[in-house]
């Protein structure tokens, strides 16, 4: 294994190479909090422009109605939920203050900031909370998020700064919902207005610590400073400009001669050539994504459980990953790894997550395919990873005689073979808002209550998932959860097989950047540059 | 010439609605809408998806979609971005000045640097500065655009710590950043024009120079200044002119990857984006508009060259 | 010597490598080693490896089969194909010469890459596509060529003689006008040849080339672009190699035209 070094490293990103992810997450959550509530960082002056380097771009601005994730990353610089997503797996007040729920867990009660104004110069209230989340719930406004809000049975605004939730059936992850992915606080009636959805992509009516200042699409994105603010005193920053970088060769050109300030990188290997550029430094945050190969339980040989678990069991996660972004990751069982420790099972109580060869091959043989068989695998376009990640996986099935034939497609095909559960055999790359409900329910509840996208249909699932929705105290549904992903490992819908770290890079010019482990921009609203 | 310009014009409109149809049939069948792509993967509400389809009006039968876009299209209304809202006429202008400029700036290059190696090359035939420009031509040609674009971004990087902006800016709006960001596309692109242009060159040159006259003025004492550049370069003048049009054609068809490699908004890198997010209205819009320039630009070679040479008139 | 004779040399060159490019390169091309990963070149590794440890000269070498393979398969296609019909539309004339006139003209006004991009995009990449890709791009120049020669052999007193004589049609189509029609077919094939292999590259870099494993030049290079600060030779080699490869068949073609005499 090759091993990347990098100069300036702090004592955080030490700690996250030594790999003990669990505790690397904590350290986080003390750098990552200050967010909302932290003391400024020492010496930060206001101020300054900061050009960013990013590899891809929103197709368009709306947040309620725009999947992308590109489109999420930025848009959490104009748009605010009522909490905000710390990454250890809780939900934290961002436009909220409190929250408290019923005792039957069916009604929850927040009592929203005080003094918040939306770019439009309007006072927040709780109308217009409510009107941002009826929007985004309502089905035929067309938002992805309207099926995480499937239990609310209906929004009141009793007071200037109350809301209540009412729920048709209790929902612990509601808090979690109401965050950063899909959707935000808007201004009450904005939707009324024709073209509204577009009309984003010149305005932003968030309540977020930058304002849209000008999107021109495949080129550049830039923010200005919201001066009114609800942080007092922050953004430092005047003026962000994304722009769209062709590879992450140029990023790292750009870096080296001071175009751009920062840039993530998506595999780790694409930051080796700064490894001892001058006034950059490079840093590696734990992540909340997961690299996954997903198995259409419907999908030819994949419709027998003992094939699904025994390409489980042929696969050595570690080699792919190495291969794949040179090991700068973790290695998962059933949990991304930023919610390993709160949430997840140790690898080794969970079952097929050891190489096992000789199982594997008299698993085929009883399920009828003692020679093997041949089988595609699906990449998606663009996504590197995956290429290097193919042939590894084909390598290492062909130890039981699995035939495998790459196959790669468009981003927009495989998004329509997936919604049409016909995904067959592939691999996929997500991340997830840190909530195991909001992490498995649409994926893995049976329908209609879930997608289902793999054709899994397992009701002791499903079961489990609805429990793990319903309550409330965190013991039982770490408990419920923990049974839920013993089953997911024995039938093998998916082989999660690793949260891969999130690379950055920025001039040393530019100060105090945390990277979310969403990979989403809230690190802005506290990042400062010099003189 | 009236006729035949009417004959030309009816035979582009034609051409023009049929192309249309194809590129509107070819992106249906392309899998995925853009419902998939904006609802992603956790978007699984069918309601929803619903909705959306009928937003766009996916729901309604394929040629009742056709016939609006063309009634509108007639109209000069190409619609407006599904993603964007914008006009797609807008969008297609703003992306066509792009590609125009880098166009543009490219066959000025192209001509300046392969005019003259061509005519030094066809003067000189057979010496080792023909051959010199020979193999100029030869790699220059063969060298993959993209490749050499790569390579050059590599090269300034390593050896001026220099690097393009990326951010696009008009001419208009900072001329500095605008060329900055132009040198690198502007090069790969002209290296391979420069190269036919020289090849091209080189060969009227050689057949100019083997005819009659130039012999008989040869013979009569004319200075090789006269002979080369009275005579010869100005009985050459009209397969060039034609040729440059042919180069600009190819051009224009030809951005679509250094675009991509230099993240130039022009109207290649529209089309891949507007294909890859099933835009179908800028899609369409913006293939219409390559077809109409394409078809104009074919037109005016022909008429130029009627206009140059008599004896070609229609 | 002539540009003829190294276009000829430097044919041979690339008809050993897709003859026994196991002879050249005795690596395989698939086998990975993530431990020698983004090697530079050395004895061992000539052109270096790439980010799963492959043998990048053996890749470079084997690639060549399946790059000139597909360029040389499309083409064959649009030849066969388009000058066919173009043939029989020059000799036929009438409304199918205008109707197949029109459709050529349309599919020429697209923009290579863009018309590539969109009949992968129906079909999805992978090399049999690409491969009907290229030979839909290229079918209205193979058109083209093979009407203006069989319209110029239409006009020519011996296809009057033969008519005037009671050959069919057919026959006459096969006999008299294919074989005159044919050296012009072969020529644009091998002038189009560098301009298509560009294509073929192109499509390549954007990913919609053949699949992983197989080694494709221009797959090479779309691996390789985001490793080129720090693997250059996962770029040099499979970019010169469609250079050199390219300029073959651009000697060739200037030499087959000084032959044919046109």
């Amino acid at each position: 294994m090759r091993n990347l070094t990098f100069p300036r490293r702090t004592a955080l990103h030490l700690a996250l190479g030594s790999l003990a992810l669990p505790g690397v997450a904590r350290a986080q959550q003390a750098q990552i909090d200050p967010l909302i509530s932290g003391p400024t960082p020492p010496g930060a002056c206001r101020g300054g422009r900061v050009t960013i380097g990013s590899l891809v771009e929103p197709p368009a601005l709306d947040p309620f109605r725009q999947a992308a994730d590109a489109r999420i990353r930025v848009s959490v610089l104009m748009y605010q939920g009522l909490f905000y997503e710390d990454q250890s797996g809780v939900a934290r007040p961002l436009l909220a203050e409190s929250a408290a729920a019923s005792a039957d867990g069916k009604s929850w009660t927040f009592r929203l900031r005080r003094g918040v104004k939306f770019h439009t110069g309007q006072t927040m209230t709780s109308a217009d909370v409510k009107y941002s989340y009826d929007f985004m719930r309502n089905a035929a406004n067309g938002s992805p998020g309207a099926g995480d809000l499937s239990s609310v049975a209906s929004i009141d605004a009793p007071e200037e700064h109350t809301v209540v939730f009412n729920l048709s059936r209790p929902n612990a992850a509601l808090p979690m919902t109401l965050t950063n992915k899909y959707g935000a606080v808007v201004p009450r009636g904005f939707f009324e207005t024709p073209n509204s959805g577009t009309r984003m992509n010149e305005i932003s009516v968030g309540t977020g610590p930058f304002k849209l200042k000008q999107f021109r699409p495949n080129s550049t994105l830039t923010f200005e400073r919201n001066p009114d603010y609800w942080q007092p005193g922050l953004p430092y920053l005047d003026e962000v400009t994304f722009v769209t970088m062709p590879n992450s060769a140029a990023m790292v050109v750009g870096l080296q001669s001071r175009r751009i300030d920062l840039a993530m990188f998506s595999r780790p290997q694409d930051t080796q050539a700064l490894a001892n550029a001058p006034g950059v430094q490079v840093h590696r945050w734990p992540s909340l994504n997961q690299k996954t190969v997903d198995l259409d339980c419907k999908y030819q040989q994949l419709s027998d459980m003992r094939v699904r678990q025994a390409i489980a069991l042929a696969i050595d996660k570690k080699t792919v990953m190495d291969a794949s972004i040179s090991g700068y990751g973790t290695v998962i069982g059933t949990m991304v790894a930023g919610m390993q420790e709160a949430w997840g099972v140790p690898i080794d109580q969970l079952p097929n997550q050891r190489v096992d060869l000789d199982r594997a091959r008299s698993l085929l043989a009883a399920a009828g395919h003692p020679s093997g068989f041949d089988i595609d695998l699906t990449t998606i376009i663009g996504y590197d990873w995956m290429d290097a990640a193919a042939v590894t996986i084909a390598e290492q099935l062909r130890r039981i005689n699995i035939q495998v034939n790459i196959r790669k497609l468009d981003l927009g095909v495989w998004i329509r073979n997936f919604r049409a559960r016909e995904m067959g055999f592939t691999f996929n790359d997500w991340g997830t808002t840190p909530d195991p409900s909001l992490l498995y329910y649409r994926h893995f509840r049976a329908a209609p209550e879930g997608a289902d996208f793999r054709n899994w249909n397992n009701a002791r699932a499903s079961a489990l998932l609805d429990r793990g929705q319903e309550t409330a105290d965190p013991a039982a549904r770490k408990a419920i959860y923990a049974e839920f992903q013993k089953i997911l490992a024995e039938e093998v819908p998916t082989i999660m097989m690793f949260s891969s770290d999130l690379l950055t890079a920025n001039r040393t010019r530019l100060k105090n950047y945390v990277q979310h482990g969403t990979g989403w921009y809230f690190g802005l609203a506290k990042a400062w540059v010099e003189g | 010439m009236a006729g035949f310009l009417g004959r030309r014009l009816g035979a582009a409109a034609i051409a023009a609605l049929l192309s249309s149809l194809a590129v509107f049939l070819l992106m249906r069948a392309v899998p995925g809408d853009i419902i998939g792509q904006m609802l992603g993967q956790t978007g699984s509400d069918r309601a929803a998806e619903q909705a959306l389809r009928a937003f766009f009006g996916l729901d309604r039968p394929l040629w009742a979609q056709f016939a609006e876009w063309v009634g509108g299209a007639v109209q000069g209304d190409l619609g407006r971005s599904w993603y964007q809202g914008r006009p797609v006429s807008a969008m297609v202008w703003d992306a066509f000045l792009v590609t125009l400029q880098l166009a543009v700036l490219t066959l000025a290059l192209a001509t300046l640097v392969g005019v003259p190696l061509g005519v030094v090359a066809g003067i000189a035939q057979g010496t080792r500065i023909d051959r010199a420009i020979q193999t100029f031509n030869l790699i220059g040609l063969s060298a993959p655009v993209f490749w050499l674009g790569l390579m050059l971004l590599v090269g300034t990087s390593a050896a001026l710590d220099w690097s393009p902006p990326f951010a696009w800016s008009g001419p208009h709006e900072d001329l500095e950043e605008n060329i900055a960001i132009l040198v690198l596309p502007v090069l790969s692109l002209a290296v391979l024009q420069a190269a036919a242009y020289s090849q091209f060159v080189r060969g009227l040159m050689i057949e100019e120079l083997g005819k009659d006259y130039i012999r008989a003025g040869r013979a009569k004492g004319l200075t090789p200044r006269e002979l080369y550049f009275k005579h010869a370069l100005a009985n050459v003048m009209i397969p060039l002119v034609t040729f440059m049009g042919l180069i600009l054609v190819q051009i224009l068809g030809g951005v679509v990857v250094i675009e991509s490699l230099f993240s130039l908004p022009g109207l290649g890198r529209l089309i891949l984006s507007a294909i890859q997010g099933r835009d179908y209205p800028v899609v369409q819009g913006a293939l219409l508009f390559v077809v109409i320039i394409a078809t104009t630009i074919n037109l005016a070679v022909d008429l130029l060259y009627g206009l140059l040479d008599p004896r070609l008139r229609p | 010597m002539t540009a003829w004779r190294l276009g000829l040399v430097l044919l041979a060159f690339f008809a050993v490598l897709i003859v026994a490019p196991g002879w050249v390169a005795p690596q395989s091309p698939f086998a990975l080693d993530p431990s020698r990963a983004l090697q530079p070149p050395s004895a061992a590794h000539w052109f270096g490896t790439d980010d799963v440890g492959r043998d990048v000269f053996a890749r470079v070498i084997h690639g060549t089969r399946i790059t000139l393979g597909l360029v040389t398969l499309s083409l064959l296609i649009a030849a066969v194909i388009g000058g066919g019909l173009g043939i029989v539309a020059g000799f036929a004339g009438r409304w199918f010469d205008l109707a197949a006139g029109r459709a050529a003209d349309m599919v020429q006004t697209f923009p290579p890459i863009i018309a590539g991009v969109m009949i992968t995009g129906v079909l999805g990449p992978g090399a049999a596509n690409l491969i009907l890709a290229l030979a839909v791009i290229y079918l209205p120049t193979f058109f083209r060529i093979g009407r203006s020669a069989a319209l110029a052999e239409v006009q020519l007193t011996y296809v009057e003689a033969a008519r005037a004589a009671g050959f069919t049609e057919s026959s006459i189509l096969v006999r008299q006008i294919l074989p005159n029609a044919l050296p012009v077919l072969v020529l644009q094939f091998v002038i189009v040849f560098p301009l298509a292999l560009q294509i073929e590259a192109a499509l390549g870099f954007l990913g919609l080339g053949v699949v992983p494993p197989t080694p494709d030049w221009g797959a090479i290079l779309e691996q390789g672009k985001n490793f080129i600060l720090v693997a250059w030779w996962m770029s040099l080699w499979p970019g010169l190699f469609v250079l050199l490869s390219a300029a073959a068949m651009m000697l060739l073609g200037q030499g087959l035209r000084e032959k044919l005499g046109r």
